[in-house]
């Protein structure tokens, strides 16, 4: 049994602008850009060599690969499952990204194509378990995070590729003088954030994280929303492979460690709900930006960088219990 | 309702023991199976030395796998275990180099970090009702993240030699750590199997809300479940500790992984209500025998854990068939 | 007039129950048609069969006089039928304009999703049901829930919904909530739509309706003209008579009081219920859905334990915080849903009936097997459970034996207090005159018994006492000679009929009677 409170109908219609006012400034959107602001502000006033332009390059160019990738993982977080497999994800196809490069003839757009059609496959893989198995998300990830990251290790044995042909650093190059990762982060936000809006199968998303069942009897294809969240999580995973694997002249082959946690976090703190149904790519980018802002404050103010996946724990877990407890104020009305 | 006639006459819980039986069976075969090839291929691996040795190297594992059996019964997951692991190791190195405690006293530090580190997942999951997914989850980057602060990439060593008894150490012909596993698992086998405890954790993985209206405590269980995963965490990375001669802070990345796929091996449903002890322990074995046969046919060590991988979705797969049969499913 | 829907000869069995057997229904355009009957009476089942997510053993459905099959939800949304159902299916994340289009949005000649025209669509949609004062951005979760409703018949209209079912409307809505829906109930009459309208509350009936259906156990009964039939005639044709021998309500010691509760409030359900149950006395608890029965029988058994009020066991005040603090005391509750409350469904017999006594026989913690397997094997015998032993898994029992199993659980813990919550729904006669037996032996005995029903052919058969809930308090109090299965319908349904409110005051019985 649902409580039943009176509600006011909106008889002031004069503050509906107000209203609006507040109600983006409480988004999740808005607290994040308000704190990253912020935070930017006082570590440039405590060290104002904070706030050169290398380093402010820096903050916004350093995790746009994490960006990208939380773009995809965002829809799979909104539609009710995780990937844990993306961190080694992005290992295999930024190695494969660097081999298609120095190992066979191919013009070198191959080797920033082929990952994302890499990334699609290993994606259908985790989809094809999930939407059609039955088997939970965390469990199908887990097992593709081994499988993926010990075939690296099995496949190249940590070894590092070097001598990339000269044309090859997509993520060196600076179109209008911004550096491309920066550029890649902010169009594939906002066109993945206007998909998510505008198209069927990006409301469905929501329809299926938010109540399966409702889902169902508006006669959405659950199954088949699934797949496809999963299969675009690879594309993305694949475009964040180039942009990490680019960004050097040479390419570790190995799993960046915590990678997929970096991923997830700047997601959930984006305000992406890891119980599924809300949530936008925007504020995980913005979330993406943040940490990378609070990990070279650390460095500006003299805290230790040991600290920083602490704080991202700490993040992730006040994000989460603030989401519990805005659902319960919901369930109260 | 209608499986089948024969089916149905036969006693329940016959059949659902006979199920889980089969299941410990048919992995003992392949057990058996695997045992038998690989002493044909290697001269090496059917010696007491290397049997002995792989039961040290399993140890770790096995312990975690424990109290992640009681936990995937009731229809939990705890993904921080490998962090917590993580962090009692560095907390011992800390308490000891850096602050100059008794090496005694720094050993009970580590594992009453550990256990609280549990408590807490505990806590939040049973008082906030956050899902145990997302609570591990966030305390897998928070444990990890508070090793990596405390140790400051530094790792402790030099220890003295008693320390070393329990990682490196033999006790009647036999490493001792293996002692501390045996008498573990044969604790959390007769608990899970015959006691009050044991059948509410069942009772909770099939029908918690059933089972929170028989009177039974479900908060409370859950609670100690948590917290003993905390602690064995924290007991075997101290083990670790021991065995490896040093600490680090990345250790234990990747644990629960190994802990999750042994005891899903181990006929354990990933959906909660049903598993053994014993299951599992067989799990753990198995995936020892992988690893050590694939290092001594020459594959690197790392590739063990893609053979790991694979052998966790298959057996969910395997499972899922089994439930379905079982008509238990759903 | 041809009717727009129609069912002839309709039946439907599940294991263990027929739900519902050779009924017919019809409903016209512009008309509403009000579905009666007791819990169990096939209401429900009807419904589902119209609304795709059944399909009828027999019978056919005719749409215009065309036969048709709905294999799904989604075959039924396609010829025009919407369900509001009770536990609304909405996106609590999403807002109004969403919810209402979710799965057929306007889209703009590029394939994209047309906000604007999905906002204005939404305003029209709710315009033209006379709602001016809602604002389509806003999440859905956020809102009461009569709004929600309201977003739900917007939904089932958006879709061209020409029939439109409605299950117990208005059992969680406020007054002011209940008389909006009734205007927009009658602007869609007006516009052609056939409504379907399943209601516990019969003034509502008289209010809204045009015809009314009654079924009962799952039969069909009768088909009126609202304004041919009285209230008295409905109630009986609901009821029917009464079968005096499945209640074999044996004489009883009553003694001491078990139970005292005094003022007990837990919002929002239970506001302020007063009772006593003594020992050897069956009391019955009727009331409608929502009225709070169960509830109040959660709050006794200490899992949502009370705001404020008294609660005396043996006349000693208690505190009673968990389900294990109510067990220490002697409580035990038979809880309304066999399936997710009462029994662990894979675990077997034995397993399920030692489950509230499982410390008690135990051995320092360790279960003892042998004690438990002659615990089960005496609850089999004395409850006679068909099993072919204790270690049948209790999922494969018919719904009877199930029943009988959760009972045992409690026996074993030889309670005191006895609260039972619908302890005969939807189980077979056999087994339901079984169980009353059981009841009233245990009455015998000097077991005290809060007894919740919604049938009243059982709460009349079996009390001592009746007490009436209704809207989280005790409204009313009859004696067993004195109940009349329409005076205690009257007092469940309508608001009306003062006379009968006799606030746990046996004196004024005589007026309660007329």
């Amino acid at each position: 049994m649902t409580a039943v409170t009176t509600e006011y109908p909106s008889k002031a219609k004069s503050s509906s602008l107000w209203k609006s006012l507040r109600s983006i400034l409480a988004s999740q959107e808005a607290i994040l850009a308000i704190t990253l602001l912020a935070l930017v502000v006082l570590v440039g006033a405590a060290n104002p060599r904070f706030l050169a332009e290398r380093n402010m390059s820096d903050v916004l160019q350093g995790n746009a690969y994490i960006a990208v990738a939380a773009i995809g993982m965002s829809m799979v977080i909104v539609s009710g499952n995780i990937d844990i497999s993306i961190g080694s994800a992005i290992g295999v196809l930024a190695t494969m990204c660097g081999l298609i490069a120095t190992e066979t003839e191919l013009p070198v757009i191959f080797s920033w194509l082929l990952p994302l059609l890499g990334g699609a496959l290993i994606g259908a893989i985790n989809g094809f378990f999930v939407a059609y198995l039955r088997i939970p998300s965390i469990v199908v990830t887990l097992g593709m995070l081994s499988i993926l990251k010990g075939g690296l290790i099995v496949y190249r044995g940590g070894e590092t590729i070097y001598n990339l042909p000269p044309d090859f650093g997509l993520a060196q190059l600076r179109p209008l003088g911004i550096p491309s990762p920066v550029w890649f982060m902010i169009v594939l936000t906002v066109l993945a954030a206007l998909w998510m809006r505008y198209s069927a199968t990006g409301r469905s998303i929501y329809a299926v994280g938010g109540n399966k069942e409702a889902a169902m009897l508006s006669g959405i294809n659950i199954r088949s929303v699934i797949m496809k969240v999963f299969i675009i999580n690879g594309v993305f995973a694949g475009i964040s492979a180039v942009l990490y694997a680019t960004q050097f002249t040479s390419i570790q082959a190995v799993v960046p460690p915590g990678l997929e946690l970096s991923i997830i976090t700047a997601s959930v703190v984006g305000g992406v709900s890891i119980l599924g149904g809300t949530g936008t790519v925007i504020g995980s980018t913005l979330a993406a930006v943040l940490l990378r802002a609070i990990g070279s404050s650390m460095v500006f103010i003299n805290v230790s960088p040991y600290w920083l996946r602490a704080v991202q724990g700490v993040l992730i877990l006040i994000t989460v219990l603030a989401d519990i407890l805005r659902r319960r104020q919901l369930r109260r009305h | 309702m209608s499986v089948s006639e024969k089916f149905d006459h036969q006693p329940a819980a016959n059949r659902l023991r006979s199920a889980f039986l089969s299941q410990e069976v048919v992995l003992l075969v392949i057990l058996i199976a695997g045992v038998l090839i690989l002493s044909t291929r290697t001269s090496v691996f059917l010696t007491v030395d290397n049997i002995l040795n792989q039961g040290r190297l399993m140890t770790e594992v096995a312990l975690v796998a424990l109290p992640m059996t009681f936990i995937i019964v009731t229809g939990g997951i705890d993904l921080s275990v490998g962090s917590i692991f993580g962090l009692s190791a560095i907390v011992l190195g800390y308490s000891w180099q850096n602050l100059g405690l008794p090496l005694e006293i720094a050993i009970i530090i580590a594992l009453v970090v550990g256990a609280i580190c549990g408590l807490i997942n505990g806590l939040f999951i049973v008082r906030v009702g956050v899902p145990p997914l997302i609570m591990t989850l966030a305390t897998l980057a928070l444990y990890r993240g508070l090793a990596e602060g405390i140790s400051q990439a530094r790792s402790a060593r030099g220890f003295p030699e008693w320390f070393y008894v329990l990682g490196q150490g033999n006790f009647l012909g036999v490493p001792t750590q293996l002692w501390v596993f045996v008498i573990a698992a044969i604790i959390f086998g007769i608990v899970l199997a015959r006691t009050t405890f044991g059948r509410t954790l069942y009772a909770m993985g099939n029908n918690e809300l059933g089972a929170r209206f028989s009177g039974l405590p479900v908060d409370r269980v859950k609670l100690i479940i948590y917290t003993l995963s905390g602690l064995l965490s924290a007991i075997a990375g101290y083990i670790f500790v021991s065995r490896v001669s040093t600490t680090r802070s990345d250790m234990g990345s990747g644990l629960e992984l190994e802990v999750i796929a042994a005891v899903v091996l181990g006929g354990t449903s990933i959906f909660g209500g049903s598993g053994s002890i014993a299951g599992t322990v067989i799990g753990v074995v198995l995936i020892q025998l992988l690893k050590n046969g694939l290092s001594l046919a020459g594959a690197k060590n790392d590739a063990t854990i893609v053979v790991i991988g694979v052998v966790l979705i298959f057996s969910i797969l395997v499972n899922n068939f089994i439930q379905h049969r079982r008509g238990t499913a759903d | 007039m041809q009717p727009l829907l129609e069912l002839r000869n309709i039946s439907k069995s599940f294991p263990g129950v027929q739900a519902l057997s050779k009924a017919q229904f019809e409903v016209r355009e512009g008309e509403v048609h009000a579905l009666l009957g007791e819990n169990g009476a096939g209401k429900s089942t009807m419904i589902k069969l119209i609304s795709g997510l059944y399909r009828p053993d027999e019978g056919e459905i005719l749409l215009q006089g065309q036969p048709v099959v709905f294999h799904n939800p989604r075959d039924a949304q396609a010829a025009g039928v919407a369900t509001i159902y009770q536990e609304l299916s909405l996106y609590p994340e999403l807002t109004v304009a969403e919810n209402i289009f979710m799965g057929h949005a306007p889209r703009n000649r590029f394939g994209m999703v047309d906000w604007g025209a999905m906002r204005q669509r939404a305003r029209e949609l709710l315009a033209s049901l006379n709602i001016h004062d809602m604002d389509v951005d806003r999440k859905v979760g956020t809102m009461t829930v009569g709004n929600r409703q309201r977003v739900e018949i917007a939904k089932a209209l958006s879709m061209n919904a020409r029939i439109l079912i409605m299950d117990e409307p208005t059992a969680a809505l406020t007054e002011a909530d209940v008389q909006q829906l009734f205007e927009i109930v009658r602007l869609l009459r007006e516009r052609g739509v056939a409504i379907i309208y399943i209601s516990h509350r019969l003034e509502e009936v008289f209010l809204l309706a045009d015809r009314v259906t009654v079924l009962r156990d799952g039969q069909y009964v009768g088909t009126k003209p609202v304004k041919e039939t009285r209230e008295d005639e409905l109630i009986s044709m609901m009821v029917g008579r009464t079968i005096h021998n499945l209640f074999p309500k044996l004489p009883a010691q009553v003694g001491e009081p078990v139970l005292e509760v005094e003022n007990v409030w837990r919002k929002p359900d239970v506001r302020g219920v007063t009772l006593t149950v003594r020992a050897g006395e069956i009391v019955g608890l009727a009331g409608l859905v929502g009225s709070g029965r169960s509830e109040f029988a959660q709050v006794v058994f200490g899992i949502s334990p009370a705001d404020s009020g008294t609660i005396r066991v043996n006349g000693k005040r208690v505190e009673i915080k968990s389900p294990a603090d109510a067990l220490k005391l002697g409580i035990a509750y038979v809880p309304e849903d066999r399936g997710t409350q009462g029994l662990i469904r894979q675990m077997n017999i034995r397993e399920n009936v030692s489950l509230a006594v499982l410390r008690d026989i135990a051995r320092n913690t360790f279960v003892n097997r042998k004690a438990e397997r002659s615990l089960a094997e005496r609850m089999i015998e004395q409850l006679s459970i068909r099993a072919y032993s204790s270690d049948q898994v209790v999922n494969k029992l018919s719904g009877g034996n199930q029943q009988k199993v959760v009972v045992s659980k409690w026996l074993a813990s030889k309670p005191r207090l006895l609260i039972m919550d619908e302890p005969t729904r939807g189980i077979d006669v056999g087994a339901k005159a079984e169980i009353h037996r059981l009841i009233s032996e245990l009455a015998q005995q000097g077991m005290a018994i809060l007894m919740i029903s919604s049938e009243l052919p059982e709460i009349m058969g079996m009390s001592d006492r009746i007490l009436v809930m209704r809207g989280g308090t005790i409204v009313a109090e009859y004696s067993r000679d004195r109940a009349t299965q329409e005076i205690i319908a009257a007092a469940m349904m309508s608001e009306a009929a003062p006379e009968t409110i006799v606030p746990g005051n046996a004196a004024t019985f005589e007026s309660a009677a007329l």
